[in-house]
Formats: structure tokens, C-alpha cells, sequence
């Protein structure tokens, strides 16, 4: 954003038309309530077309768009800026850089955190994730009020300790239907469940939950 | 580290303006002593000393980049 609040784009392209197509997508991108047809160009070069690769030189175009058209930013709820912010300070405070993006649908707000460098953030299995994951929650709930599930994800780690859990779950399966019974490792009520409802149709096995918090675990038995 | 969970500990209690956190150096550790009105000592405890257990686990993730031990403790 420039001084006098207008957005500016630079882009370039093979010709004049693919240069200002360029600006128009990057200035979506940006700012997706954008009125596109308050949407000026300059162009800055023509380009030169080139012989066999010689002499080419893109098209080089500037778009410039008032702040006025650009339109208000989208939304958020409170309760999706409450978990941004609560993960963006934990990021800042274990000095993890990140982007944070903020979903939120019927069910739960996801905040979803990228960047170079998130191994500190996720932790030991997991384990800093998911004390973010319960602060966000507990914080959401202040008061004894209702409110959603808050998931905080880094780099798709949620997606990829579903996968393990599942086969986990699968191969305890296979074990107790062997031995009569099989004991997972200690794991979050979150992840307890997705245990369970992994084996819930599993022919021959039923599921249960042993011990106490924090070392609560599954125990899969044959029927 | 302290400001963070000064900051984290505003968002668990019904009295945000009495939390307090004190930094004590012990040996080699760095100590925060967390101080919260005598009410909301069971909001940054929790259940089963789950909110205590979050805390301390992203205290322990802050102490990492300072390649040093911080300890967390709850004075009330």
C-alpha cells in the first residue's frame, strides 16, 4: 500500500495483455472485494517480441487501484481473531516465524500455521501443538461460555498423525485379534478418538480407554 | 517468555489485571513465578492440571531458541 492509499502491482508478461491479466489476478489475490473495473494501468514497457530468443524483453505494466475500491477486508469472528492471536503471540514467544491463516466452518476454527521452520512449534509428538491447541480452546471457553473447537495445525501435521494413528489403531487390531488384547501408546482425548473410530467397523475388536490423564490410553481386545 | 505468559494467562481468568509474573534466575534456570488472583488459581491449573501441563509445555518450546531451561510455577 502506498502513501496515498492506493495499491500498486508490477508484473510483466510475453505480451501487453498477459502483463495487465498478471496485475489483475495479483491484485485479486490480494484483496479478493476488489472492484476490478477501478483498476487503471500503466503501461511501462511495450516488450520486444525478439528473433530465436534474441532481443526478447517482456511487457512490463503497472496497476494502480484507489484504496476506495478495494473494499473492506473480510470479517473475521471474534472468536477466529481470538485464536489467531493467541497463536500468533505463542509463535512470536518461541520465536517460530509463520503465517498464520484463520478457516473457520460449522463445526471449528482452524488455524493454520506455514513456514520454514515449524518443527518447534509442533514439538515432540506433537506436544507443543496440541498445549497450543488446548490453550486456544481454554481460552475460547472463558467463562464456561459454548463455543467451537479450535484445531491449530502446522504444515499438515494434523493430516499426517492421522495417518500414523490410523495404522497404529490398525495394527493393534491385527495384534489383539492374535492375542486377545493390544495397548496403545498414551495419547489425547483427540486422539483416542480417532483410534477409535478408526476400529469401530473393524471386524472382531472392540475398543476401550485405560488410565488416567495425561497416560490415558486405547486397549483394543477381540470380541 | 515472561510477557507470553503473562499474555496467556490474561486469556484463562476472569481477572486479567491481578495476573503477575516474576522472573527469578536459579543456577542456570530462569524461573517464572506466576501470580493470579486466589480464583483463578484453578483457571491456570485446570483440570487435571491440563492448563498447567500446556503452559508448561510451550514455556519449555520458548526456552529452546535461548538454548536454556525455563521452569514455570504457579505461586497464586
Amino acid at each position: 500500500m502506498s502513501e496515498d492509499g492506493s495499491l500498486r502491482v508490477e508484473t510483466t508478461g510475453e505480451t501487453v495483455g498477459e502483463a495487465k491479466w498478471s496485475a489483475l489476478r495479483e491484485l485479486e489475490r490480494l484483496h479478493p472485494t476488489l472492484d476490478k473495473s477501478a483498476v487503471r494501468f500503466q503501461v511501462v514497457s511495450e516488450g520486444e517480441r525478439g528473433l530465436l530468443g534474441v532481443g526478447y524483453a517482456p511487457a512490463r505494466v503497472v496497476a494502480v487501484v484507489d484504496e476506495d475500491a478495494i473494499g473492506p477486508p473480510v470479517e473475521e469472528s471474534e472468536a477466529a481473531a481470538r485464536a489467531r492471536e493467541l497463536v500468533r503471540r505463542v509463535a512470536e514467544g518461541i520465536g517460530v516465524e509463520c503465517r498464520i491463516d484463520v478457516r473457520e466452518d460449522d463445526d471449528a476454527v482452524h488455524v493454520l500455521c506455514a513456514g520454514p521452520e515449524l518443527g518447534l512449534l509442533i514439538g515432540k509428538h506433537g506436544q507443543t501443538i496440541d498445549a497450543i491447541q488446548y490453550l486456544a480452546n481454554a481460552s475460547a471457553r472463558r467463562g464456561g461460555g459454548e463455543a467451537k473447537d479450535v484445531v491449530v495445525d502446522a504444515a499438515g501435521y494434523r493430516d499426517r498423525r492421522r495417518a500414523t494413528l490410523e495404522t497404529m489403531a490398525v495394527r493393534s487390531a491385527q495384534q489383539a485379534l492374535r492375542e486377545g488384547r493390544a495397548e496403545l501408546e498414551p495419547m489425547t482425548a483427540i486422539e483416542r478418538k480417532i483410534v477409535h473410530l478408526r476400529l469401530k467397523e473393524f471386524p472382531g475388536v472392540e475398543t476401550s480407554s485405560e488410565g488416567a490423564e495425561p497416560n490415558r490410553f486405547v486397549v483394543v481386545t477381540s470380541e | 517468555m515472561a510477557e507470553l505468559v503473562e499474555f496467556l494467562a490474561r486469556q484463562l481468568v476472569d481477572e486479567p489485571d491481578e495476573v503477575r509474573v516474576e522472573r527469578e534466575e536459579r543456577d542456570d534456570v530462569l524461573v517464572l513465578l506466576l501470580h493470579v488472583a486466589p480464583n483463578d488459581v484453578g483457571k491456570v491449573i485446570g483440570r487435571q492440571g491440563r492448563i498447567a501441563r500446556a503452559l508448561r509445555a510451550v514455556v519449555r518450546a520458548g526456552g529452546v531458541r535461548e538454548n536454556r531451561r525455563v521452569q514455570l510455577e504457579i505461586a497464586g
